[in-house]
Protein backbone atom coordinates (compact mmCIF):
# COMPACT_ATOMS: atom_id res chain seq x y z
CA UNK A 1 0.00 0.00 0.00
CA UNK A 2 2.77 2.39 1.01
CA UNK A 3 4.53 1.64 -2.27
CA UNK A 4 1.48 2.67 -4.28
CA UNK A 5 1.15 5.87 -2.29
CA UNK A 6 4.85 6.65 -2.82
CA UNK A 7 4.53 5.91 -6.52
CA UNK A 8 1.66 8.35 -6.89
CA UNK A 9 3.48 10.99 -4.86
CA UNK A 10 6.45 10.56 -7.17
CA UNK A 11 4.27 10.89 -10.26
CA UNK A 12 2.77 14.12 -8.97
CA UNK A 13 6.00 15.51 -7.63
CA UNK A 14 6.70 19.10 -8.54
CA UNK A 15 3.12 19.86 -9.49
CA UNK A 16 1.37 22.69 -7.68
CA UNK A 17 -0.85 21.49 -4.82
CA UNK A 18 -4.12 22.80 -6.18
CA UNK A 19 -7.52 21.51 -5.13
CA UNK A 20 -7.93 19.92 -8.56
CA UNK A 21 -4.70 17.95 -8.29
CA UNK A 22 -5.34 16.96 -4.71
CA UNK A 23 -8.72 15.57 -5.71
CA UNK A 24 -7.33 13.73 -8.71
CA UNK A 25 -4.57 12.19 -6.64
CA UNK A 26 -7.01 11.06 -3.97
CA UNK A 27 -9.25 9.53 -6.61
CA UNK A 28 -6.41 7.70 -8.35
CA UNK A 29 -5.14 6.41 -5.03
CA UNK A 30 -8.56 5.06 -4.07
CA UNK A 31 -8.82 3.25 -7.44
CA UNK A 32 -5.36 1.82 -7.22
CA UNK A 33 -5.93 0.64 -3.67
CA UNK A 34 -9.14 -1.09 -4.68
CA UNK A 35 -7.40 -2.76 -7.59
CA UNK A 36 -4.54 -3.81 -5.32
CA UNK A 37 -6.92 -5.25 -2.72
CA UNK A 38 -8.81 -7.19 -5.34
CA UNK A 39 -5.63 -8.62 -6.87
CA UNK A 40 -4.51 -9.73 -3.42
CA UNK A 41 -7.88 -11.31 -2.72
CA UNK A 42 -7.45 -13.27 -5.95
CA UNK A 43 -4.30 -14.79 -4.50
CA UNK A 44 -1.61 -12.58 -6.05
CA UNK A 45 1.44 -11.85 -3.92
CA UNK A 46 2.06 -8.35 -2.65
CA UNK A 47 4.71 -7.75 -5.31
CA UNK A 48 2.60 -9.09 -8.15
CA UNK A 49 -0.33 -6.93 -7.08
CA UNK A 50 1.79 -3.77 -6.79
CA UNK A 51 3.53 -4.52 -10.09
CA UNK A 52 0.21 -4.94 -11.86
CA UNK A 53 -1.35 -1.83 -10.36
CA UNK A 54 1.67 0.25 -11.37
CA UNK A 55 1.90 -1.23 -14.85
CA UNK A 56 -1.75 -0.34 -15.43
CA UNK A 57 -1.30 3.21 -14.22
CA UNK A 58 -0.43 4.60 -17.64
CA UNK A 59 1.27 7.82 -18.58
CA UNK A 60 0.82 10.81 -16.33
CA UNK A 61 1.72 13.29 -19.10
CA UNK A 62 -1.34 12.17 -21.06
CA UNK A 63 -3.57 13.04 -18.12
CA UNK A 64 -1.91 16.35 -17.31
CA UNK A 65 -2.18 17.45 -20.92
CA UNK A 66 -5.89 16.65 -20.99
CA UNK A 67 -6.46 18.54 -17.77
CA UNK A 68 -4.41 21.52 -18.94
CA UNK A 69 -2.02 21.23 -16.05
CA UNK A 70 1.37 22.59 -17.11
CA UNK A 71 4.03 19.92 -16.81
CA UNK A 72 6.73 22.46 -16.35
CA UNK A 73 7.39 22.17 -12.68
CA UNK A 74 6.76 25.52 -11.11
CA UNK A 75 9.02 25.11 -8.15
CA UNK A 76 11.90 24.17 -10.42
CA UNK A 77 14.94 26.16 -9.47
CA UNK A 78 16.71 27.93 -12.26
CA UNK A 79 20.09 26.42 -11.43
CA UNK A 80 18.80 22.88 -11.19
CA UNK A 81 20.04 20.64 -13.97
CA UNK A 82 17.41 18.89 -16.06
CA UNK A 83 18.14 15.19 -16.22
CA UNK A 84 17.33 13.28 -19.37
CA UNK A 85 16.47 9.62 -19.49
CA UNK A 86 19.96 8.85 -20.81
CA UNK A 87 21.60 10.79 -17.95
CA UNK A 88 19.58 8.85 -15.43
CA UNK A 89 20.44 5.50 -17.03
CA UNK A 90 24.11 6.41 -17.13
CA UNK A 91 24.05 7.40 -13.49
CA UNK A 92 22.35 4.14 -12.52
CA UNK A 93 24.83 2.06 -14.51
CA UNK A 94 27.73 3.87 -12.85
CA UNK A 95 26.17 3.50 -9.43
CA UNK A 96 26.08 -0.23 -10.00
CA UNK A 97 29.75 -0.31 -10.94
CA UNK A 98 30.59 1.92 -7.99
CA UNK A 99 28.63 -0.46 -5.74
CA UNK A 100 30.73 -3.39 -6.92
CA UNK A 101 33.96 -1.42 -6.51
CA UNK A 102 33.16 -0.34 -2.97
CA UNK A 103 31.93 -3.85 -2.18
CA UNK A 104 35.25 -5.30 -3.38
CA UNK A 105 37.17 -2.63 -1.42
CA UNK A 106 35.40 -3.36 1.84
CA UNK A 107 35.71 -7.11 1.26
CA UNK A 108 39.46 -6.65 0.64
CA UNK A 109 39.89 -4.83 3.95
CA UNK A 110 37.98 -7.50 5.82
CA UNK A 111 39.99 -10.16 4.04
CA UNK A 112 43.13 -8.31 5.17
CA UNK A 113 41.95 -8.26 8.79
CA UNK A 114 41.14 -11.95 8.58
CA UNK A 115 44.59 -12.70 7.16
CA UNK A 116 46.21 -10.59 9.87
CA UNK A 117 44.52 -12.59 12.61
CA UNK A 118 45.24 -15.84 10.81
CA UNK A 119 48.97 -15.14 10.41
CA UNK A 120 49.32 -13.87 13.99
CA UNK A 121 47.69 -17.02 15.32
CA UNK A 122 49.75 -19.21 13.00
CA UNK A 123 53.06 -17.66 14.06
CA UNK A 124 52.13 -17.89 17.71
CA UNK A 125 51.15 -21.53 17.44
CA UNK A 126 53.92 -22.99 15.32
CA UNK A 127 56.71 -20.51 15.74
CA UNK A 128 57.58 -20.90 12.07
CA UNK A 129 60.00 -18.86 10.00
CA UNK A 130 62.55 -18.76 12.79
CA UNK A 131 65.26 -17.64 10.39
CA UNK A 132 63.64 -14.20 10.31
CA UNK A 133 64.44 -11.88 13.24
CA UNK A 134 61.54 -11.75 15.69
CA UNK A 135 60.73 -8.07 15.32
CA UNK A 136 60.52 -8.43 11.53
CA UNK A 137 58.38 -11.52 11.93
CA UNK A 138 55.93 -9.61 14.12
CA UNK A 139 55.48 -7.13 11.30
CA UNK A 140 54.63 -9.75 8.66
CA UNK A 141 50.89 -10.06 9.51
CA UNK A 142 50.58 -6.27 9.61
CA UNK A 143 52.31 -5.99 6.26
CA UNK A 144 49.93 -8.59 4.86
CA UNK A 145 47.05 -6.47 6.14
CA UNK A 146 48.41 -3.39 4.39
CA UNK A 147 48.81 -5.32 1.15
CA UNK A 148 45.01 -5.54 1.15
CA UNK A 149 44.30 -2.17 2.73
CA UNK A 150 46.25 -0.10 0.19
CA UNK A 151 44.46 -1.32 -2.97
CA UNK A 152 41.15 -1.03 -1.12
CA UNK A 153 41.80 2.63 -0.35
CA UNK A 154 42.83 3.07 -3.99
CA UNK A 155 39.53 1.56 -5.09
CA UNK A 156 37.58 3.90 -2.77
CA UNK A 157 39.34 6.95 -4.14
CA UNK A 158 38.84 5.77 -7.74
CA UNK A 159 35.15 5.06 -7.15
CA UNK A 160 34.71 8.44 -5.50
CA UNK A 161 36.30 10.14 -8.51
CA UNK A 162 34.04 8.22 -10.90
CA UNK A 163 30.93 9.40 -9.06
CA UNK A 164 32.23 12.93 -8.68
CA UNK A 165 30.59 14.06 -11.92
CA UNK A 166 27.21 13.02 -10.54
CA UNK A 167 27.59 15.35 -7.60
CA UNK A 168 24.42 17.27 -8.50
CA UNK A 169 22.37 14.08 -8.48
CA UNK A 170 23.89 12.96 -5.21
CA UNK A 171 23.00 16.31 -3.69
CA UNK A 172 19.50 16.24 -5.14
CA UNK A 173 20.03 19.39 -7.21
CA UNK A 174 18.23 18.29 -10.36
CA UNK A 175 14.82 17.97 -11.90
CA UNK A 176 13.51 15.13 -13.96
CA UNK A 177 10.50 14.82 -16.22
CA UNK A 178 7.47 13.03 -14.87
CA UNK A 179 7.65 10.53 -17.71
CA UNK A 180 11.25 9.57 -16.98
CA UNK A 181 10.44 9.37 -13.32
CA UNK A 182 7.63 6.96 -14.12
CA UNK A 183 9.98 4.68 -16.08
CA UNK A 184 12.66 4.81 -13.41
CA UNK A 185 10.14 4.01 -10.74
CA UNK A 186 9.09 0.89 -12.60
CA UNK A 187 12.70 -0.18 -13.05
CA UNK A 188 13.26 0.42 -9.35
CA UNK A 189 10.34 -1.81 -8.44
CA UNK A 190 11.65 -4.55 -10.72
CA UNK A 191 15.15 -4.34 -9.28
CA UNK A 192 13.93 -4.64 -5.70
CA UNK A 193 13.12 -8.34 -5.98
CA UNK A 194 16.77 -9.23 -6.65
CA UNK A 195 18.00 -6.86 -3.96
CA UNK A 196 15.77 -8.49 -1.41
CA UNK A 197 17.21 -11.90 -2.20
CA UNK A 198 20.78 -10.59 -1.75
CA UNK A 199 19.90 -8.99 1.56
CA UNK A 200 18.23 -12.14 2.84
CA UNK A 201 21.29 -14.21 1.86
CA UNK A 202 23.53 -11.61 3.53
CA UNK A 203 21.54 -11.67 6.76
CA UNK A 204 21.58 -15.47 6.83
CA UNK A 205 25.37 -15.44 6.36
CA UNK A 206 25.77 -12.91 9.19
CA UNK A 207 23.60 -14.93 11.54
CA UNK A 208 25.46 -18.15 10.75
CA UNK A 209 28.96 -16.64 10.76
CA UNK A 210 29.66 -16.96 14.54
CA UNK A 211 29.25 -20.72 14.19
CA UNK A 212 32.81 -20.77 12.83
CA UNK A 213 34.10 -19.29 16.14
CA UNK A 214 32.26 -21.88 18.20
CA UNK A 215 33.43 -24.67 15.91
CA UNK A 216 37.01 -23.38 16.12
CA UNK A 217 36.96 -23.07 19.91
CA UNK A 218 36.51 -26.85 20.15
CA UNK A 219 40.13 -27.05 19.02
CA UNK A 220 41.43 -24.72 21.71
CA UNK A 221 42.54 -21.09 21.76
CA UNK A 222 44.26 -20.97 18.40
CA UNK A 223 41.27 -22.82 16.94
CA UNK A 224 38.98 -20.02 17.96
CA UNK A 225 41.38 -17.50 16.38
CA UNK A 226 41.08 -19.37 13.08
CA UNK A 227 37.33 -19.45 13.67
CA UNK A 228 37.34 -15.66 13.92
CA UNK A 229 39.14 -15.53 10.55
CA UNK A 230 36.46 -17.66 8.92
CA UNK A 231 33.69 -15.62 10.56
CA UNK A 232 35.18 -12.40 9.18
CA UNK A 233 35.39 -13.95 5.71
CA UNK A 234 31.73 -14.97 5.86
CA UNK A 235 30.74 -11.51 7.09
CA UNK A 236 32.87 -10.03 4.28
CA UNK A 237 30.80 -11.98 1.74
CA UNK A 238 27.61 -10.72 3.41
CA UNK A 239 28.85 -7.13 3.45
CA UNK A 240 29.71 -7.42 -0.25
CA UNK A 241 26.12 -8.48 -0.94
CA UNK A 242 24.72 -5.62 1.18
CA UNK A 243 26.86 -3.01 -0.55
CA UNK A 244 26.38 -4.22 -4.12
CA UNK A 245 22.62 -4.36 -3.66
CA UNK A 246 22.39 -1.28 -1.46
CA UNK A 247 24.27 1.28 -3.54
CA UNK A 248 22.21 0.85 -6.76
CA UNK A 249 19.04 0.96 -4.62
CA UNK A 250 20.24 4.22 -3.07
CA UNK A 251 20.89 5.56 -6.57
CA UNK A 252 17.29 4.86 -7.55
CA UNK A 253 16.04 6.56 -4.41
CA UNK A 254 18.23 9.59 -5.09
CA UNK A 255 16.86 9.89 -8.61
CA UNK A 256 13.29 9.56 -7.39
CA UNK A 257 13.98 11.74 -4.33
CA UNK A 258 12.35 9.10 -2.20
CA UNK A 259 12.41 8.57 1.55
CA UNK A 260 15.64 9.92 2.99
CA UNK A 261 16.42 11.73 -0.27
CA UNK A 262 13.29 13.85 -0.29
CA UNK A 263 14.13 17.54 0.00
CA UNK A 264 12.79 17.76 3.55
CA UNK A 265 14.51 14.65 4.80
CA UNK A 266 17.84 15.65 3.28
CA UNK A 267 18.26 18.53 5.69
CA UNK A 268 17.65 16.24 8.65
CA UNK A 269 20.08 13.63 7.43
CA UNK A 270 22.94 16.05 7.69
CA UNK A 271 23.16 15.33 11.44
CA UNK A 272 23.61 11.60 10.97
CA UNK A 273 26.07 12.23 8.15
CA UNK A 274 28.11 14.62 10.25
CA UNK A 275 28.29 12.16 13.14
CA UNK A 276 29.25 9.34 10.77
CA UNK A 277 32.12 11.35 9.34
CA UNK A 278 33.57 11.69 12.86
CA UNK A 279 32.73 8.29 14.33
CA UNK A 280 34.07 5.99 11.61
CA UNK A 281 37.51 7.59 11.23
CA UNK A 282 37.75 7.56 15.06
CA UNK A 283 36.92 3.85 15.11
CA UNK A 284 39.55 3.18 12.47
CA UNK A 285 42.11 5.22 14.40
CA UNK A 286 41.28 3.31 17.58
CA UNK A 287 41.70 0.04 15.69
CA UNK A 288 45.11 1.03 14.37
CA UNK A 289 46.29 2.36 17.76
CA UNK A 290 45.12 -0.78 19.53
CA UNK A 291 47.08 -2.76 16.98
CA UNK A 292 50.28 -0.79 16.63
CA UNK A 293 50.66 0.58 20.16
CA UNK A 294 49.18 -2.19 22.24
CA UNK A 295 49.72 -5.02 19.76
CA UNK A 296 46.13 -6.20 20.13
CA UNK A 297 45.54 -7.06 16.46
CA UNK A 298 43.76 -10.22 17.45
CA UNK A 299 40.96 -8.54 19.38
CA UNK A 300 40.91 -4.95 18.11
CA UNK A 301 38.58 -5.80 15.20
CA UNK A 302 35.74 -5.95 17.74
CA UNK A 303 35.73 -2.11 17.54
CA UNK A 304 34.06 -2.24 14.14
CA UNK A 305 30.99 -4.35 14.93
CA UNK A 306 30.51 -2.40 18.19
CA UNK A 307 30.74 0.94 16.39
CA UNK A 308 28.39 -0.41 13.74
CA UNK A 309 25.74 -1.40 16.27
CA UNK A 310 26.04 1.83 18.31
CA UNK A 311 25.98 3.97 15.18
CA UNK A 312 22.98 2.07 13.83
CA UNK A 313 21.18 2.67 17.12
CA UNK A 314 22.07 6.37 17.01
CA UNK A 315 20.82 6.71 13.42
CA UNK A 316 17.60 4.92 14.35
CA UNK A 317 17.00 7.22 17.32
CA UNK A 318 17.68 10.23 15.10
CA UNK A 319 15.21 9.14 12.45
CA UNK A 320 12.62 8.35 15.14
CA UNK A 321 12.92 11.91 16.46
CA UNK A 322 12.83 13.56 13.04
CA UNK A 323 9.87 11.32 12.18
CA UNK A 324 7.97 12.78 15.14
CA UNK A 325 8.78 16.31 14.11
CA UNK A 326 7.61 15.97 10.54
CA UNK B 1 -4.53 -7.62 -25.28
CA UNK B 2 -5.66 -4.83 -27.54
CA UNK B 3 -3.38 -1.88 -28.16
CA UNK B 4 -4.59 1.39 -26.65
CA UNK B 5 -3.69 3.23 -29.87
CA UNK B 6 -6.36 1.44 -31.88
CA UNK B 7 -9.06 2.01 -29.33
CA UNK B 8 -8.19 5.62 -28.43
CA UNK B 9 -11.11 7.29 -30.21
CA UNK B 10 -13.61 5.05 -28.45
CA UNK B 11 -12.66 5.24 -24.79
CA UNK B 12 -15.28 7.95 -24.33
CA UNK B 13 -17.91 5.74 -25.95
CA UNK B 14 -17.03 2.84 -23.68
CA UNK B 15 -17.31 4.99 -20.56
CA UNK B 16 -20.63 6.52 -21.66
CA UNK B 17 -21.97 3.02 -22.28
CA UNK B 18 -21.55 2.20 -18.60
CA UNK B 19 -22.87 5.56 -17.41
CA UNK B 20 -26.03 5.00 -19.47
CA UNK B 21 -26.83 2.06 -17.21
CA UNK B 22 -26.12 3.80 -13.91
CA UNK B 23 -23.94 6.45 -12.32
CA UNK B 24 -20.52 5.05 -11.60
CA UNK B 25 -16.97 5.85 -10.47
CA UNK B 26 -13.47 5.23 -11.83
CA UNK B 27 -12.59 1.85 -10.44
CA UNK B 28 -16.01 0.34 -11.10
CA UNK B 29 -15.84 1.35 -14.75
CA UNK B 30 -12.30 0.08 -15.27
CA UNK B 31 -13.27 -3.20 -13.60
CA UNK B 32 -16.36 -3.55 -15.78
CA UNK B 33 -14.32 -2.94 -18.95
CA UNK B 34 -11.90 -5.61 -17.90
CA UNK B 35 -14.65 -8.12 -17.16
CA UNK B 36 -16.78 -7.52 -20.24
CA UNK B 37 -13.79 -7.80 -22.58
CA UNK B 38 -12.42 -10.87 -20.78
CA UNK B 39 -9.27 -8.86 -19.97
CA UNK B 40 -8.62 -8.19 -23.65
CA UNK B 41 -8.82 -4.48 -22.98
CA UNK B 42 -7.50 -3.05 -19.75
CA UNK B 43 -7.87 0.71 -19.56
CA UNK B 44 -4.96 2.55 -17.97
CA UNK B 45 -5.67 4.73 -14.96
CA UNK B 46 -4.47 7.89 -16.69
CA UNK B 47 -6.43 7.12 -19.89
CA UNK B 48 -9.59 6.71 -17.85
CA UNK B 49 -9.17 9.99 -16.02
CA UNK B 50 -8.15 11.84 -19.19
CA UNK B 51 -11.46 10.69 -20.67
CA UNK B 52 -13.43 11.79 -17.57
CA UNK B 53 -11.77 15.19 -17.75
CA UNK B 54 -12.50 15.55 -21.47
CA UNK B 55 -16.10 14.37 -21.15
CA UNK B 56 -16.77 16.69 -18.24
CA UNK B 57 -15.26 19.67 -20.06
CA UNK B 58 -17.52 19.01 -23.04
CA UNK B 59 -20.56 18.77 -20.78
CA UNK B 60 -21.21 15.10 -21.59
CA UNK B 61 -20.95 14.02 -17.97
CA UNK B 62 -21.23 15.68 -14.57
CA UNK B 63 -19.60 14.60 -11.34
CA UNK B 64 -20.60 14.54 -7.69
CA UNK B 65 -19.18 13.11 -4.46
CA UNK B 66 -20.70 10.08 -2.85
CA UNK B 67 -19.47 7.82 -0.09
CA UNK B 68 -19.31 4.23 -1.31
CA UNK B 69 -20.42 1.16 0.64
CA UNK B 70 -16.81 0.67 1.84
CA UNK B 71 -16.87 4.15 3.32
CA UNK B 72 -14.55 5.70 0.74
CA UNK B 73 -15.48 9.04 -0.75
CA UNK B 74 -15.74 8.68 -4.52
CA UNK B 75 -16.30 10.95 -7.46
CA UNK B 76 -19.36 9.56 -9.24
CA UNK B 77 -20.09 10.46 -12.83
CA UNK B 78 -23.50 10.99 -14.39
CA UNK B 79 -24.27 11.15 -18.12
CA UNK B 80 -26.01 14.29 -19.41
CA UNK B 81 -28.52 14.52 -22.33
CA UNK B 82 -25.66 15.94 -24.44
CA UNK B 83 -23.60 12.94 -23.44
CA UNK B 84 -26.34 10.61 -24.57
CA UNK B 85 -26.56 12.38 -27.95
CA UNK B 86 -22.78 12.15 -28.29
CA UNK B 87 -22.89 8.44 -27.47
CA UNK B 88 -25.49 7.78 -30.20
CA UNK B 89 -23.39 9.78 -32.63
CA UNK B 90 -20.29 7.75 -31.78
CA UNK B 91 -22.22 4.48 -32.21
CA UNK B 92 -23.22 5.55 -35.72
CA UNK B 93 -19.66 6.64 -36.46
CA UNK B 94 -18.42 3.22 -35.39
CA UNK B 95 -20.87 1.38 -37.63
CA UNK B 96 -19.62 3.47 -40.51
CA UNK B 97 -15.97 3.02 -39.56
CA UNK B 98 -16.49 -0.71 -39.24
CA UNK B 99 -18.10 -1.05 -42.68
CA UNK B 100 -15.39 1.08 -44.29
CA UNK B 101 -12.47 -0.74 -42.70
CA UNK B 102 -14.11 -4.10 -43.37
CA UNK B 103 -13.75 -3.45 -47.07
CA UNK B 104 -10.00 -3.68 -46.60
CA UNK B 105 -9.90 -6.76 -44.42
CA UNK B 106 -9.03 -10.04 -46.12
CA UNK B 107 -11.32 -12.75 -44.88
CA UNK B 108 -9.84 -15.78 -46.57
CA UNK B 109 -6.52 -16.98 -45.11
Amino acid sequence: METIRNYLETMFQGLPETEEIRRLKEELLANMEDKYQELKDQGNTENEAIGKVISEFGNIDELLKEMNIPFAQEDMLADDAMLTRADAEEYLANAEISGRLIGVGVALIMFGVSLLIFLSALFEEYNIMRWIPENVRDAVPILAFFVFLVPAVGIFVYSGMRMKRYELIEKGQFTISVLTQNDIYQEYQESREGQRIYIVIGVILCVLSPVAIFAGSIFGDSGSSYGVCVTILIVAAAVYLFITSGIPAEAYKKLLKMEEYSDVQRKKNKVVGAVASVVWPLATAAFLIAGFVFNKWGSAWIIFPITGILFGAFAAVCSAFTGENS
Amino acid sequence: MISSDVIRGYNDTIILYFLLQKDSYGYEISKNIREITNEQYIIKETTLYSAFSRLEKNGYITSYYKTSAQGKRRTYYKISPEGYAYYIEKCEEWELTKSVINKFIRREG
